[in-house]
């Protein structure tokens, strides 16, 4: 097992297209942070809105990434990662030769899991550290401490703040898992990457769409998407992290019954690619 | 030593689906150190048959064994095959070297195998073993899938069309190989479209029709069944297809430029030579032409063999 993650590891360390992907979640939000630095000053200070408070402090900037990356970009670099996992090596015609080893299939998709579940962790990360250091740069680590006009108010420590920036990214990148499931699930089935990533975008964007749609009602609570921004309140209010749990727990279900199909699913397939 | 085949196939049979029946109760045994060709039109089965005995593609009904067990997905005795099955593929943007490296290693098995050497010197990619994969052409990528499935010194080769793709010289180094690892034990099962590779590496061969076992044997076994054709080439066409039509025991005598094709029901090439010589004739080539082919036309039909 350990020395299937590790090939499975070494393929993708390996590969052009990670550091790609990679590259966009640091260069997104830098840029994000230069936007903020030298474009025109913010109105006024909204309440819940991260742009608008993000020169008071560099830790608000990791937080600012973070909720636009999760909202389509790392979306789509997760299904790309998942999706791509064992279809892509079935475009190519590697699978059947990674089979013919004694592997396992079993324990070959739980590699391939575990991969893009790294993945997701590291996709998550670098945004976040990202942010925080061009953040940093740019506005200095401060604690912050905002008056929002008369009724509101926010006052966080630094070391607060990190806290809650390591919570909101762990909650983030569990929050994309569905996601993974789903393109993992979908690429065991098929012999098109773009398939099975569309399946994994499709999912998210299904989650979305739905979401918005009021007429829905409580229905909306088990969407994978539906607590996805839930995490704010931990920036920009004094929300304490128990509120996440009902996001984090809507993942499972999805979680498994996509891997729960993957797996028999891969390990009864006819390998004809 | 014992008599059980190392490679048994036992009523196999596969469909996919409702309609298609792949494989159609299949039977038969590959004993040790033999290198046994698998023949037959595309659409025989071959490719099935295969992808079944490497725990591929599960059968329907019957089963496959190696070495006694029964082949499961990814079954612990696969790690004493090697094989090539269709073309030969990698991960393209790794090196020649690294897909072998990873391939192997990724069954938790010591790098480097026993059989490297060997390996990547019949591959013969030199220098071009850490190139990318992508930049390969064809045949280098063939040849890398040749020493892949060499890693590891394997007891058993499942090779599917293994020489696509090799022009002429490559070809005759992998079929000399093929006949070098019979010679050393190894077993070998080996489809190809090419009778002449069949003709030349196997000393075993099983023909398939429409997923049915149609003839098994030797070489020899499947040839002497059928007609006995003999090529030859002449000095003097007109005077030789006088003098062999007057042989005793030539059924026909055709053109077949530039020379003649004699079809022969009881007498030796040698009496055709003797004749010949003694006729004045000058006698450049005799041989024993596509004599294989001849059987497997007459086995699986003319129609079948063209589709």
């Amino acid at each position: 097992m350990i020395s299937l993650f590790r090939t499975e590891m070494s393929k993708q360390v390996r590969r052009p297209r990670t550091y790609v992907a990679l590259g966009i979640m640091v260069v997104l939000p830098a840029i994000m942070t230069i936007a903020v630095k030298f474009g025109g000053r913010a109105d006024r200070a909204e309440v819940d809105s991260l742009f608008s408070i993000a020169r008071q402090s560099g830790f608000v900037m990791p937080a600012a990434a973070l909720l636009f990356m999760s909202r389509f970009l790392l979306v789509v670099v997760v299904a790309i990662f998942a999706g791509d996992a064992v279809a892509g090596e079935a475009t190519w015609g590697n699978l059947r030769y990674t089979l013919v080893r004694p592997v396992g299939r079993a324990r070959l998709l739980a590699a391939k899991l575990a991969m893009a579940l790294l993945f997701v962790a590291i996709a998550t990360l670098l945004v976040v550290v990202t942010g925080l250091l061009a953040g940093g740069l740019a506005f200095g680590w401060h604690r912050i401490d905002i008056e929002f006009t008369g009724f509101f108010s926010l006052h966080k420590s630094s070391s607060q703040l990190l806290f809650d920036l390591a919570i909101a990214s762990a909650y983030v990148a569990w929050s994309m898992t569905s996601i993974v499931a789903m393109a993992l699930m979908v690429s065991t089935m098929t012999d098109s990457s773009n398939g099975a990533i569309g399946a994994g975008i499709g999912l998210f964007m299904t989650s979305e769409i739905l979401n918005a749609i009021p007429q829905l009602g409580s229905l909306r609570n088990g969407f994978p998407t539906h607590y996805l921004d839930d995490w704010r309140g931990l920036i920009v209010r004094q929300d304490s992290a128990a509120g996440l749990l009902h996001g984090a727990l809507v993942q499972l279900p999805y979680l498994a019954v996509f891997l729960a199909i993957a797996f028999w699913w891969f390990k009864r397939k006819d390998v004809l690619s | 030593m014992q008599d059980a085949p190392v490679i048994s196939i036992s009523a196999l049979t596969k469909r996919f689906g409702d309609d298609v029946i792949a494989v159609d109760d299949l039977t038969f045994g590959v004993s040790s150190g033999q290198v046994c060709g698998l023949l037959g039109p595309n659409g025989a089965g071959k490719t099935t048959t295969l992808r079944v005995l490497l725990g591929l593609v599960r059968p329907t009904s019957g089963g496959v064994s190696i070495f006694g067990t029964r082949i499961t997905p990814s079954a612990p005795v696969l790690g004493r095959v090697g094989t090539i099955i269709e073309q030969a593929a990698f991960v393209p943007y790794l090196s020649g070297f690294r897909n072998l490296k990873l391939w192997w290693e990724a069954a938790g098995t010591k790098w480097p195998p026993p059989g490297l050497d060997r390996a990547l010197d019949i591959a013969g990619l030199g220098p071009a073993i850490h190139r990318k994969v992508k930049t390969y052409s064809l045949g280098m990528n063939q040849r890398l899938g040749v020493a892949r499935a060499l890693l590891g010194n394997p007891e058993v080769l499942v090779l599917d069309e293994p020489t696509v793709g090799l022009d002429p010289q490559e070809m005759r180094s992998i079929r000399r190989m093929l006949k070098d690892m019979g010679r050393e034990g190894v077993t070998v099962l080996l489809s190809s479209h090419l009778l002449t590779e069949v003709e030349e590496v196997c000393n075993y061969v099983v023909v398939m029709d429409r997923g049915r076992l149609v003839a098994e044997g030797t070489v020899a076994d499947l040839t002497s069944a059928g007609t006995r054709t003999a090529y030859l080439e002449i000095d003097d066409v007109d005077a030789a297809r006088r003098v062999l039509s007057a042989v005793p025991g030539v059924r026909s005598v055709a053109d077949a430029p530039p020379g003649l094709a004699v079809d022969l029901d009881g007498v030796q090439r040698a009496q055709l030579v003797a004749a010949l010589v003694r006729a004045g004739v000058g006698v450049e080539t005799v041989m024993q032409r596509h004599r294989l082919e001849d059987a497997f036309v007459g086995l699986v039909g003319e129609e079948t063999m063209r589709q």
